[in-house]
């Protein structure tokens, strides 16, 4: 009975620590570390057979010579630089770690950002952790790694002492930005004037000469300018925007068991804290992952399956931009000019539907900014050249002062003194922006035309001694003899508009640049604004030759 | 003090001196080019036939092209790391003003050239000269038109003036400092030009006075 007794509970004992045991062994084989175990212990014992093969695994490959290749930057601070032959930076110990954790060595790679991408994806690098920001262009290219390692967002620079909050400080704000920069279409749509460089590099400098107001780039890159005391005590960022998570990516191909791999190591290296150590002796920004660390303990995403979670990762940055209807035939054409004539022609105005728009707008509000300044100009003519013409000093003298502070006065400043006056007034807008710039140009044009035709009235008046002659007829003459000023200066107006893009006016030099701004073929864009504005300004010789011919003959008549 | 004086920052006014500094020096290298190719165009136009057409339509184009596009184009359009026979063509800043003033500065000596040139051939030198005065007369208009740097940064009279009031709280301030901006752009302009149009009366009324002079001596 005893032993029976025993035996049973012998039995019940086993029963309950296997019951007992199961969950508990479920729930251990769901957590990326055993995942990681399982996945490295099936590559290592796949390795000595398979090393030989062609089209193994990245895995099997790195396990099979102990090493992995790792595409680093040499030259971004606080990320990767190199100095000798030693490499520092953020990337450079998540790539040592990554080595650690798989157990073999890491072969450090150079590469930059155009490199980056092709060498992983040939294979002359197994894996790059390269700033690289993961946005759904880059998805067709590589494989990017779950969950990201880092987040950088476009950051806005500026002298402390400049007003600047949030959105509602930008419009009319000259901010100097890198050309292609994914952020730089944001900027214009809030209304700030961009100055284009080639290089990031040139942006802090440019800073401190004063050349730019403000300057929006990565906050990675100006993280190193920013820690800089002499840097710091002058410059702060405003705010930051369009947030965008860095991946490390490995080929499309061949690369499935590295891959998964290291989407588990990422979750391990988040959970843990890894990666929050890493950046905190880099002196790197640490806000997305301290983010990223709460996000990766809970329950949900730390599983083995965390990784692909919508609710646990980031999704990437959709940069495709909407193509218009005719972005086929315009590529086809570009296509078909190059091959017959060698010409390397590119439209992006015509081929993205948000250019497409800026550039008919530009078209559009150039066109409205010709005609309104030759008006204005005819107008403030006429207006100052009867005043400046007239017999009473007291309509005589203050409109002379003007015209001579007028005349003084570089047209530059006389358009950012039309949009200083009319921004209290007015909230900013494309309208208010074109009509200060129609004020401006009609004000600096019209006041030395005006001035011209009372000359004319002057001289008439001399000659003509003391015959009496009424005040239109006086005026007609004198319009008459003043043809050729008047159309000087009302061409030097038609010239001139473009110069209203420095206010912010939206017309086709802006927008030209605004497109530059976000894609390719810069030589073809300031070409063609070249020749848009010279066929005008030629257009407006025309017509203007046309208006003194019948200037001249009204005055021969009379 | 004046209140605004005492907002300014302390080394505005050296940097604003330094400002205006360089707009003589974009009209400088802008009037100097455009004496080599606007005179060659003016022989050129007075050579007549097809050279003369050729020179004329130059001319033509090169006066509707509007100074900020060249300006911009130069800057866009030529790559940076660009070369020829070794020379770097990428301009700096103030290379790119003073080049993008180039069609204006040419066109107009060209047109003074070949009105100089006439006189010259109608065997008025003291004609001739008068095309000094205009050629100065361009160079105020080219140190006020460089003022077009400011959009690229290029640290010239007006700009420095614009950095400055954007530190300025008021508009007010702003106004009274851009008032300040037009006082030393006018009174060199101004002083300039009244001094131009002296020289030219005068220089207009010996003119006269070696016709009339030259009148009795070829009828006697």
């Amino acid at each position: 009975m005893r032993r029976f007794t025993h035996s049973w509970v012998c039995v019940l004992a086993v029963v309950v620590g296997l019951l007992a045991a199961l969950p508990l062994q479920a729930a251990e084989d769901r957590s990326p570390d055993a995942a990681l175990a399982r996945l490295l212990q099936e590559a290592r014992a796949a390795a000595p057979g398979a090393c030989t093969l062609p089209d193994i695994d990245g895995l099997i490959r790195i396990l099979c010579s102990g090493r992995i290749r790792i595409g680093v930057r040499n030259r971004y601070p606080l990320f990767g630089t190199l100095g000798g032959e030693t490499r520092q930076g953020y990337e450079v110990d998540v790539a040592r770690a990554i080595g650690r954790q798989i157990g073999v060595d890491v072969e450090f790679v150079t590469v930059n950002a155009a490199s980056r991408i092709p060498m992983v994806a040939d294979g002359r690098v197994d894996l790059t952790i390269a700033t690289m920001g993961h946005n759904t262009q880059r998805d067709d290219a590589v494989r990017f790694i779950r969950p990201h390692y880092y987040q950088s967002e476009t950051t806005l620079v500026a002298p402390r002492d400049l007003a600047v909050a949030d959105w509602q400080d930008i419009p009319g704000q000259t901010v100097c930005v890198t050309v292609g920069n994914g952020s730089n279409a944001e900027l214009v749509s809030h209304g700030a004037r961009l100055i284009l460089f080639d290089e990031a590099v040139m942006l802090p400098d440019r800073l401190k000469d004063q050349t730019c107001t403000l300057a929006a780039q990565d906050d990675s890159f100006f993280a190193s300018y920013l820690i800089e005391p002499r840097f710091a005590d002058r410059f702060t960022q405003k705010f930051g925007f369009a947030q965008v998570p860095w991946g490390m990516a490995v080929a499309r191909e061949g690369s499935e068991r590295l891959a998964r791999a290291l989407d588990l190591t990422s979750q391990i290296f988040h959970r843990d804290g890894v990666f929050l150590d890493i950046a905190r002796a880099n002196r790197v920004n640490t806000g997305f992952l301290e983010k990223q660390n709460a996000v990766w303990q809970q329950p949900e995403c730390n599983t083995d399956t965390g990784s692909a979670n919508p609710a646990c990762i980031l999704p990437a940055l959709d940069t495709t931009l909407q193509p218009t209807s005719f972005a086929d035939h315009v590529t086809a054409f570009e296509s078909g000019l190059e091959a017959w004539t060698g010409i390397d022609l590119s439209l992006p105005m015509l081929k993205t539907a948000s250019a497409w728009s800026l550039f008919q707008n530009g078209v559009v509000n150039s066109l409205v900014l010709i005609a309104g300044a030759l008006a204005a100009t005819l107008l403030v003519g006429l207006a100052f050249g009867v005043a400046l013409g007239s017999r009473f000093r007291l309509v005589r003298w203050p409109v002379r002062g003007i015209t001579i502070a007028l005349q003084s006065s570089p047209i530059v400043l006389t358009l950012v003194i039309a949009a200083a006056v009319t921004r209290p007034m007015f909230a900013y807008s494309s309208a208010v922006a074109l009509a200060a710039a129609i004020a401006a140009l009609g004000l600096s044009n019209g006041s030395n035309a005006g001035q011209a035709i009372a000359e004319a009235i002057v001289t008439i008046r001399a000659e003509r001694g003391a015959l009496r002659m009424g005040g239109v007829e006086l005026f007609s003459r004198a319009l008459g003899r003043s043809a050729t000023q008047i159309v000087a200066f009302l061409i030097n107006a038609a010239k001139g508009t473009p110069i209203a893009s420095f206010i912010g006016a939206p017309e086709l030099l802006s927008a030209l640049t605004d497109i530059a701004s976000f894609s390719s073929g810069r030589v073809t864009i300031y070409s063609l604004l070249l020749v848009f504005y010279t066929t005008v300004v030629m257009l407006v010789v025309w017509i203007c030759g046309k208006f003194r011919s019948f200037l001249e003959r009204s005055h021969a008549l009379g | 003090m004046n209140p605004l004086f005492e907002r300014l920052s302390s080394d505005f006014l050296p940097r604003f001196l330094g400002g205006v500094v360089v707009n003589f020096e974009i009209a400088g290298i802008a009037i100097t080019l455009g004496l080599a190719c606007g005179l060659l165009l003016a022989v050129a136009r007075l050579y007549g036939g097809a050279v003369g057409a050729a020179a004329a339509a130059v001319i033509a184009l090169m006066r509707a092209a509007p100074t900020f596009v060249v300006m911009f184009f130069l800057l866009n359009a030529i790559p940076r790391n660009a070369t020829l026979f070794g020379v770097p063509l990428a301009p700096s800043g103030v290379m790119a003003v003073a080049v993008s003033l180039l069609p204006y500065a040419a066109a107009y000596i060209a047109d003074a050239g070949v009105e100089a040139l006439r006189q010259l051939r109608r065997g008025s030198p003291l004609g001739s000269l008068l095309f000094l005065p205009n050629v100065t007369r361009a160079f105020f208009v080219l140190v006020m038109s460089s003022s077009a740097g400011a959009a690229i940064g290029v640290p010239e009279g007006i700009a420095i003036i614009l950095r400055q009031a954007e530190q300025l709280p008021s508009l007010g301030d702003k106004l009274a400092l851009f008032a300040v901006g037009i006082v030393f752009f006018g009174i060199p302009l101004q002083v300039g030009f009244a001094v131009m149009s002296l020289v030219q009366r005068r220089l207009s009324r010996a003119v006269m006075r070696n016709r009339e002079n030259a009148l009795p001596a070829a009828l006697q």
